[in-house]
């Protein structure tokens, strides 16, 4: 006894030791994307991973408003709100969105580095489109001065041209105009808006983390009530991944409170049930703090950081620790023998076995590569182990009164005396069992991870366009191994749109940058372009043009021509960079590991992708979504793995049909749940399959500890029924849960659950065959 | 896009504005002048209208201007589209929603540096609907009638929105508008002749669908 106690207190004390020294912010997230793993061995899911985590979910957009007037906020007003985000130390850029003196300071700078930037491009088409002519050689330059100035009367009678008649005469090839048109879909203004004042910040903080969210409202409450010093009846409308962080992390803390709360009334109420004293079930919560306490330490001595949701799916590790607590407890002494290891005897093989048999499939998720399955895997494995040596130890420590049970004369009643309705009812379960594959519908969403809020949901719609974003918009990911792979990538990738997708407009501002190859072949195109300034010249003259209206192109043209070829393709993005607008800069990555351009595409929400196009559309959640299907099937496979290891395990043990039983009855069990389910017309997910193994795993303890009296057809004990039961009762409650991933774990444990216990209970009242 | 510096804009707008008050009287009031009342009032009927136009563009590095032809319609509500026939069949639409270009294929897209046009086409809505209040928000009031004949020149008040397109001037005979002309300067100017004006026009569904947004 008094080594039980020391054996426990040290455990205790060592555990909590551990848990002391956790920094939450360091060993436990409520990030999303850390259910993902982080080297993911598609490099473009870990690139919109990286794109999601460490661009756009910084983000925050923020419309302030005048109510009442048409009229936009008071400049002063909504200055002294942008003043005050800045100095607030959580934002690393802050900036009106679609600001003028920005996007004017950033076309000078592409005007200034035209020739460097435009020209190659425009050398690269007049080659490609005089080629087509098969004119000789030497018409090159006649031929491309006819061109420019065919371009030139055209673009003249667009609707844009009156606007840049200042530009058009510094750049008769209308380089500039033609890229402001390519990009004018990058041109994120909303004319709805023009009323409020649009401020685009990028936090410093994750957004999942603590510093992310509270931080970040009190600084835009802050910004918000100094622009109200100047003008009383502003009013703020913002949106950011943090707000949905925050209130998915405050709903679901209520929901798992509640549910637990809920969970313990249920257990009770079956207690009650069964025991004279339900209060006596206080006697087996020790098992189960210890058990949790014993898996949270592992946890978190082995994975860091751990997700959250880890501890919550592993809460149900309490409905398996309670068992064993059930089985010690329920058992009677021997009165032969009153010891406390003669009372354990007849209780150590089913007692290990069903433990090991747990651990044995939970291990199995180890290996699995999404790290939320195998934390959970170690967590309930762990915990289990936990459960069995405190469950041995706490009542070797601490002597306890037996629970003394009420007899329940209803579950006793009835026998069934012909053999067909139980073949009728396995015949059922094959059923549901054979058509899983058949009518089970797949459905993994991330979003089922989270909790859904419909007003913070509308709200980022509304605060969204208000910042230009349109519905029929998809973005696509263009990367490469270096700069100019993936920016020759997105070249044939802007082609590709061009060519099947006729009706869609595409912008990228990689766009402004030439393709290496046009780039490198520029010098030799303008050498064959000699004589381009005079025939340009004299083309305009003949087509009615002023050609001295044009002197600054021409100047710029010579200067150009007589520049030495510089020798570095990416001096042309470093010089580049430092211009571009925050909220543009996030577009492209040059320099990143696996440099990457954004594109966005409007009206083509189906666009088919070519092989090797190095691109993707970043359907950001659809996009993890099928990461989820496939992290599924992996889990599926393993599933299987683990039963069949469960099987063998089960089978070495027993050596007879015993063995047959253990594991058949379970994992009919688990696939006939399913198989309902499916069958119901539910749609079924990862979360669905790891609670039909769990259900399995509870359900070999239940075949484990019948096995003995299966033989006799004796009816299942009351510690077999108990446990059941108040499984069932606490997942049946984890089954109301508005959260997902909590409602499918709930309702295929309880399921399956019901299920092994319908089929022990009608096992026993069956006749034997004479 | 805008390359030329703001004090150069300033000193052409003054420019402008200097010899045009120069030329003509002011009207002070221009609500409530009975030399103008009833051709203001002509002008700004609510009414749909339908006209054939002329559009020449003068720019500073061409010697002739480009000309575009094609027809005008205005529905109150529904906003001004100009329906380009040559030389590049396009229909622009300006409307409380923006700018929109529809292209002969039926494609639609917002035109760049779409603020500036944005301001151009609200600007010449107001014009074509005489919506008296918003153009004297923009614009001081200059004219004089010479009989049935009269002539209007409307200064931008300040080089913000109405200032980037320049001085407005309209002509017409009675109660009809022919002439509209927007001019930054001598060279950078749009003519617009309008002919055949009807009032009251009953526009089809099919019409609205596919002049309007």
């Amino acid at each position: 006894m008094l080594a039980a106690r020391l054996v426990l207190a040290v455990f205790v004390a060592a555990c909590l030791l551990r848990l002391a020294l956790l920094e939450p912010a360091r060993d436990i997230t409520t990030d999303i994307l850390d259910l993902l793993p982080a080297d993911e061995r598609a490099p473009e899911l870990s690139l919109v991973r990286s794109l999601t985590a460490d661009v756009q979910a910084r983000v925050v957009l923020l419309a302030l408003d005048h109510p009442h007037s048409d009229a936009p906020p008071d400049d002063r007003a909504a200055t002294a709100f942008i003043d005050s985000l800045r100095t607030s130390g959580v934002f690393a850029t802050v900036e009106r969105h679609a600001d003028p003196a920005q996007r004017e300071a950033f076309a000078r700078a592409v005007f200034d580095q035209r020739f460097a930037l435009l020209l190659p491009a425009w050398l690269g088409r007049m080659q490609a489109a005089f080629a087509q002519t098969a004119l000789p050689e030497n018409e090159f330059s006649s031929w491309a001065a006819e061109h420019a100035a065919d371009g030139l009367e055209s673009f003249l009678a667009q609707p844009e041209a009156m606007s840049m008649q200042e530009l058009i005469a510094a750049d008769p090839l209308l380089l500039v105009p033609r890229l402001i048109r390519d990009l004018s879909p990058l041109d994120l203004t909303n004319p709805a808006a023009k009323s409020r004042t649009l401020v685009w910040a990028l936090q410093k903080a994750p957004p999942l983390s603590d510093a992310g969210q509270e931080p970040v409202f009190v600084a835009i409450d802050d910004a918000l009530a100094s622009a109200r010093t100047l003008q009383p009846e502003l009013s703020l409308e913002w949106t950011g991944v943090n707000r949905f962080a925050a209130a998915s992390r405050t709903r679901i803390q209520r929901e798992v409170t509640v549910l637990n709360l809920v969970s313990i009334v249920a257990v009770l109420g079956v207690a009650t049930l069964f025991l004279r004293r339900p209060w006596q079930i206080v006697q087996l919560l020790p098992v189960v703090l210890l058990s949790l306490l014993g898996a949270w330490t592992a946890t978190t001595l082995v994975f860091s950081p751990v997700h959250i949701l880890v501890f919550v799916i592993g809460a149900l590790l309490a409905g398996v620790a309670i068992d064993y607590g059930f089985y010690i407890s329920l058992q009677p002494p021997d009165p032969q023998h009153p010891s406390y290891s003669a009372r354990l005897r007849p209780l150590l093989r089913p007692l290990l076995t069903s433990c090991l048999t747990t651990v044995l499939g939970f291990s199995l998720l180890l290996v699995s590569e999404l790290p939320l399955l195998r934390q959970v895997g170690f967590f309930v494995a762990s915990g289990v182990l936990c459960a069995f040596g405190a469950a041995l130890l706490w009542f070797a420590a601490v002597p306890t009164s037996p629970i003394s049970t009420r007899p329940l004369s209803l579950l006793d009643r009835g026998r069934i005396t012909s053999r067909r309705l139980p073949l009728a009812l396995l015949v059922a379960a094959l059923v549901c069992a054979l058509t899983l594959p058949f009518t089970a519908k797949w459905h993994d969403d991330i979003r089922e991870l989270d909790l859904p809020s419909t007003e913070l949901r509308q709200n980022d719609t509304r605060v969204r366009q208000l910042f230009g974003e349109r519905p029929a918009q998809t973005a696509y990911l263009t990367f490469g191994d270096t700069l100019a792979g993936a920016r020759d990538r997105l070249d044939r990738f802007l082609r590709h749109v061009g060519n099947h997708a006729p009706d869609a407009t595409v912008a990228s501002l990689g766009a402004i940058f030439p393709t290496e190859s046009a780039w490198r072949a520029a010098p030799s195109l303008l050498q064959k372009l000699a004589s381009f300034p005079a025939d340009f010249r004299a083309t305009l003259e003949r087509r009615t043009f002023d050609p001295a209206a044009f002197a600054s192109f021409f100047d710029a043209w010579d200067e150009n021509s007589r520049r030495a070829p510089p020798d570095d393709y990416a001096q042309l993005y470093r010089e580049l960079l430092p211009h571009l607008p925050a909220p543009l800069a996030q577009t492209l990555a040059p320099f990143s590991p696996h440099p990457w351009f954004l594109s966005l595409v409007q009206d083509a929400p189906a666009l088919p992708l070519f092989d090797d196009s190095g691109t993707l559309a970043v359907h950001q959640l659809e996009t993890f979504n099928t990461l989820f299907g496939r992290y599924r099937l992996s889990a599926l496979r393993l599933s299987f793995v683990g039963l069949a290891l469960v099987v063998l395990f089960v089978t070495l043990l027993y050596r007879d049909r015993r063995a047959f039983r253990i594991a058949a009855i379970p994992a009919g069990a688990c696939l006939a749940g399913l198989g309902l389910l499916s069958l119901g017309g539910f749609p079924l997910n990862l979360f669905h399959l790891l609670g039909g193994f769990l259900g399995a795993c509870l359900a070999h303890d239940y075949t484990i500890f019948t096995s003995a009296t299966s033989r006799l057809r004796a009816l299942p004990s009351t510690a077999v029924r108990l446990s059941a039961l108040t499984t069932i009762a606490s997942f049946v409650v984890l089954g109301f849960s508005r959260i997902p991933v909590i409602h499918a774990l709930g309702t295929s444990v309880a399921l399956v659950v019901s299920i092994a216990l319908v089929a022990l209970e009608i096992e026993a009242r069956t006749p034997r065959r004479p | 896009m805008k390359l030329v510096r703001p004090f150069f804009v300033a000193a052409l707008f003054a420019f402008v504005a200097s010899r045009a008050f120069a030329a003509l009287p002011a009207i002070s009031d221009p609500a409530n002048d009975p030399r103008w009342r009833d051709i203001f009032n002509a002008l700004s009927a609510d009414t749909t209208r339908l006209a054939v136009f002329e559009e020449r563009r003068h720019f500073p590095f061409r010697k002739k201007p480009v000309v575009r032809t094609g027809e005008l319609r205005l529905v109150p509500g529904r906003g001004l589209s100009l329906r380009y026939l040559a030389p590049t069949p396009q229909i622009l639409i300006g409307d409380d929603q923006g700018l929109l270009v529809r292209d002969a294929t039926g494609r639609s897209h917002t035109p760049p540096d779409h603020a500036r046009i944005q301001a151009a086409t609200s600007i010449m809505a107001n014009v074509l609907h005489f919506d008296l209040a918003a153009l004297q928000q923009d614009f001081a009031f200059t004219g004089e009638r010479t009989g049935a004949d009269w002539f209007l020149q409307l200064i931008p008040r300040n080089i913000s929105r109405a200032g980037s397109l320049g001085a407005i001037t309209l002509s017409g005979h009675e109660g009809v508008l022919e002439r509209l002309e927007f001019t930054r300067s001598s060279e950078q100017r749009i003519e617009i002749l309008i002919r055949d004006a009807r009032e009251n026009v009953d526009f089809t569904p099919a019409d609205l669908k596919r002049y309007f947004r």
